[in-house]
């Protein structure tokens, strides 16, 4: 920690040094091959109303074609500070350095001038356009002045363009048809279409699957072998020592430990996301949240015997799911493995209701014969959807209004909501979940992403709900509370739910399930009990089918 | 009791405070330059010839927050007008007459525009316009273009008494006020609505009955529309074969002028009030001016974009990012007519 802040405050200061004597090289540029900085954001503030987002960031890119990460617990200012640098939020104070050069950047448009481009999180792309008028959206298409737009070239210059980011997709292919981290790429090949040299990702792994995730690695090492920049916000440890190649930590806004990612390891990190103390409360509490292994295979056994608390018999989807057989037991966490497009989404969605499926559906014995979302939450089901900005979650109202939307949803509609019962169950998610808003009525877009994610689990928790299906329950989530609400969950299942979660990280399902289930092309292709599932085994027959 | 509230209810103003600020302002100017502007008749008659505009608005208020638009409340409006002429002249009791008119009215909207909004999927705006446009026909073959007179004193009651020296018409417009902010604060109902607008998708994950909540809110537009009709036949003493269909646009500017949003999920009823009293004021004060009323048309235009645009601008945080982010959008879309999207696809 010490070391970590200690390099922070020194370079925040030799920094400081630079701009005040307007010399480009000072004390940095024994370190940084090319004098100053690349990119400096210093001393960025940002308040919203009473809440301070950024108190003090400082960001620094050592140089050209760099891979910076960024990481902070939920609401830390990640998303706000990058905004900030793609010129989509103004700052209240700060600098923006660039190549030693302070620049203004009032608009996105003006960030992409200078080379800045954002990935947006949730796709900005026109699904019916091909890859190549994606790419090249914004009127740079190859003209002619006599044929209009030579497609033959725009297409080949698009082509080039995916190919230096290992993707050999025709062109012509309607961006719409390609799985979620191809359609990141192609976004990632627009903003290089426009000479960026900083790449900004926010949290771009957060939902795709460990294959995936690697053929973005590939493409942001190709790129910093090019002298393109890439900031990169992640949750995710692992993937983070693995692939940046400088850090950057965010505490309440303010930039805690900074420098190469050889000064950090784990501990130190989360260490100075949370304060010291805290890290140690942290660590005993993601101890305690790891599953008991052979406690919890041993009530598997003893449970499957009694009626499931979810018996899928037969579910299919034309073209999605393929004869789905599944049970899971009260008081059991399984798991739902496989790659993007294997239906482990879709399988929830059918056990919902929210997609038509044939098959049945039993709960506790009993088949659930209307197939639409209400009549599975009066059975006691709870789904928590994937995309939590469009489907989990209703942006604009307040936090308590969403906490209480499932709860409340059968009181007599012309009845005063808000009342007492109300108010104890949603200050009881906020106090469970550990919500972090400025208040219950304060609108749900004004949270972290993070914090968001808890509202959306929340209200489920909220309606008290027996089965849930989650889908990706910690997208999102920072590491200390991803391990706190692992530890919610697993309560949640000793206290008698039956959950089934859907995640693209194998080492949250080893680390949360009692069972996995594997799926490839809609179909069950591996039951494994926690004893045989290992990261190997799952990629094994996740693979084997897809 | 302290300035908390009145702190608290100047927060709340935010969404509509443009309207707010112009409406002072003309009230000011009409009332420092008008002689008779601020007499207690003129602002009975400024009340009570908003007061159909007032009605249909709040109605039109929830099918706004709804992600919706009720095109067809104007010929709703002269429907019901027809449906009570007709009832009267079939000998109904007025006070049943009235009843079944507004009952008619909301069930009007429900059943037509709320089942095939909410079951069927289909467009608000396919079929609003479609139902204006239908119900237009139909005020026209069943009234056979003529004006069907009503003679039930209890009709000219309600467009022309009054009641404790107010005239009925601004009662009406109260009580429906009260109910509209009842429903939108103090109902599941009113919660429903906004959650739908927001996100519908998200609103029938959570269980909330989607479908009715969009036949309700129809048919409380239609219900407006009913009462609308009350006052209407009762100040002309006739229902008229004319279908004025401008009123509809009227009301739904009034809203989005009250900072309800068309994107659905934020808005209220609060700010609608103030929608309709600027196009009343407006009105009322040009007209005293002996301004052509024209101009009222012009300036409520004029307005009702720079209002939009006064917001988009505060939530740019300038003038210069509100371009430089349009221009972004703009040539982001450049490349996508149709013929090059075709040309496209067989490349
Ligand atoms: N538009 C806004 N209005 C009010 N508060 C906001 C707004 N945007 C962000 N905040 C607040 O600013 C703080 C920082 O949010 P930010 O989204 O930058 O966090 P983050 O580090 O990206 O978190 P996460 O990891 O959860 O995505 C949070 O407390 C959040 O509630
Ligand atoms: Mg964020």
């Amino acid at each position: 920690m010490s070391a970590t802040e200690a390099s922070a405050r020194s370079a925040s200061g030799a920094a400081a040094t630079g701009a005040a004597t307007g010399a480009a090289a000072t004390a940095r540029g024994a370190e940084a091959p090319h004098g100053a900085p690349q990119l400096l954001l210093d001393d960025v503030r940002k308040r919203f109303g009473g809440v301070h987002a950024l108190r003090g960031a400082r960001l620094a890119l050592t140089r050209p074609g760099v891979v910076h990460g960024l990481i902070g617990a939920n609401g830390s200012g990640k998303s706000t500070l990058l905004g900030v640098l793609s010129g989509q939020q103004r700052p209240d104070a700060g600098r923006i350095v660039l190549d030693g050069a302070e620049i203004a950047l009032t608009s996105p448009l003006a960030a992409l001038r200078h080379g800045i481009a954002m990935v947006s999180q949730e796709t900005a792309l026109a699904p019916d356009l091909s890859i190549a008028e994606n790419v090249f959206l914004g009127g740079r298409l190859v003209r002619r002045r006599v044929r209009g737009i030579d497609w033959r070239a725009s297409n080949a210059r698009a082509a080039e363009l995916l190919a230096s980011l290992g993707l050999d997709e025709d062109p012509a292919t309607p961006v719409g048809r390609l799985r979620p981290d191809r359609q990141q790429m192609v976004e990632i090949a627009r903003a290089l279409s426009q000479e960026a040299r900083i790449l900004i990702l926010d949290e771009p792994t957060s939902s795709l699957g460990d294959d995936e995730v690697q053929a973005l690695f590939a493409a942001v090492r190709r790129l910093r072998a090019r002298g393109v920049s890439t900031i990169f916000v992640s949750h995710r440890l692992p993937e983070l020592l693995a692939l940046a190649d400088e850090l950057t930590v965010l505490r309440d806004g303010e930039t805690v430990a900074a420098g190469p990612i050889a000064d950090f390891d784990a501990d130190r990190i989360v260490e100075a996301m949370v304060g010291p103390a805290v890290a140690e409360r942290a660590r005993a509490r993601s101890g305690a949240a790891t599953r008991p292994a052979a406690a919890t295979a041993g009530s598997t056994t003893t449970t499957t015997a009694s009626v499931p608390a979810l018996r899928l018999r037969g579910v299919g989807a034309p073209g999605l799911l393929r004869e789905v057989d599944l049970d899971v037991a009260a008081g059991e966490v399984v798991g739902l493995a496989g790659v993007v497009g294997a239906g482990r989404s879709e399988l929830l969605e059918a056990i919902f209701g929210a997609l038509p499926a044939s098959g049945t559906v039993e709960l506790h014995g009993s088949a659930l014969r209307a197939r639409d979302p209400r009549a599975a939450i009066a059975a006691g089901v709870g789904y928590l959807p994937p995309d939590r900005k469009h489907q989990g979650l209703v942006l604009q109202r307040s936090v308590a209004d969403n906490l209480a939307m499932v709860a409340t949803r059968d009181a007599g509609r012309l009845r005063a909501p808000g009342g007492a019962a109300e108010r104890a169950l949603v200050g009881e998610a906020i106090a469970t979940l550990r919500i972090v808003a400025a208040s219950p009525a304060a609108p749900v877009s004004t949270l972290s992403g993070g914090n968001q994610q808890k509202v959306a689990l929340g209200r489920w928790i909220a309606a008290r709900s027996r089965v849930l299906l989650l889908d990706e329950p910690t997208r999102g989530v920072d590491v200390a509370a991803k391990a706190e609400i692992h530890r919610l969950l697993r309560a949640a299942a000793a206290d008698g739910a039956a959950l089934l979660v859907s995640s693209s990280e194998t080492e949250e399902l080893l680390a949360l399930c009692d069972r996995i289930v594997v799926l490839a092309r809609g179909e069950v292709v591996a039951s494994l009990t926690a004893e045989e599932a290992s990261e190997e085994a799952v990629a094994r027959f996740a693979g084997g089918h897809a | 009791m302290t300035a908390a509230l009145p702190r608290r209810a100047w927060a709340a103003t935010h969404r509509f405070r443009p309207v707010l600020l112009i409406l002072a302002a003309l009230f000011l100017l009409f009332g420092v330059t008008q002689e008779g502007f601020l007499d207690a008749t003129n602002l009975r008659n400024l009340l009570t010839g908003v007061s159909i505009l007032w009605v249909l608005a709040l109605g039109m208020t929830f099918v706004l927050i709804s992600a919706g638009v009720d095109l067809s409340a104007a010929a709703i409006v002269a429907l019901a007008g027809v449906f009570l002429a007709r009832a009267l002249g079939a000998g109904a009791p007025p006070g049943v007459a009235i009843v079944l008119t507004v009952l008619f009215g909301g069930l009007v909207g429900a059943g037509v525009n709320g089942l095939l909004i909410g079951r069927l999927g289909l467009s608000f705006f396919v079929v609003t316009l479609g139902s204006m446009t239908a119900l237009t026909g139909i005020v026209s073959l069943w009234s056979q273009t003529e004006t069907q007179f009503v003679t039930a004193r209890l009709l000219r009651e309600i467009g022309m008494g009054s009641i404790l020296g107010i005239a009925t018409p601004i009662w009406i417009m109260a009580a429906t006020l009260l109910v509209a902010l009842w429903i939108q604060h103090r109902t599941y109902l009113g919660r429903d609505i906004y959650a739908v607008g927001g996100s519908r998708v998200a609103a029938r994950l959570a269980g909330i009955r989607t479908v009715r909540t969009t036949v309700v809110v129809y048919g409380i537009s239609g219900l407006c529309a009913g009462i609308a009709a009350l006052i209407a036949v009762g100040r002309i003493g006739a229902a008229s074969p004319q279908v004025d269909n401008a009123i509809a646009l009227q009301a739904a500017a009034a809203v989005l002028l009250g900072g309800t949003s068309l994107m659905g999920g934020a808005g209220g009823v609060g700010g609608t009030v103030f929608g309709v009293l600027f196009i009343g004021v407006l009105q009322n004060g040009l007209s005293i001016a002996g301004v052509q009323s024209f101009w009222q048309q012009v300036v409520t235009g004029v307005i009702l974009v720079l209002a939009v645009l006064g917001d988009r601008i505060s939530a740019a945080g300038g003038v210069r990012p509100l371009i430089a982010a349009a221009r972004a959008r703009l040539a982001a879309t450049a490349d996508r007519p149709s013929d090059t999207a075709n040309e496209g696809s067989s490349a």
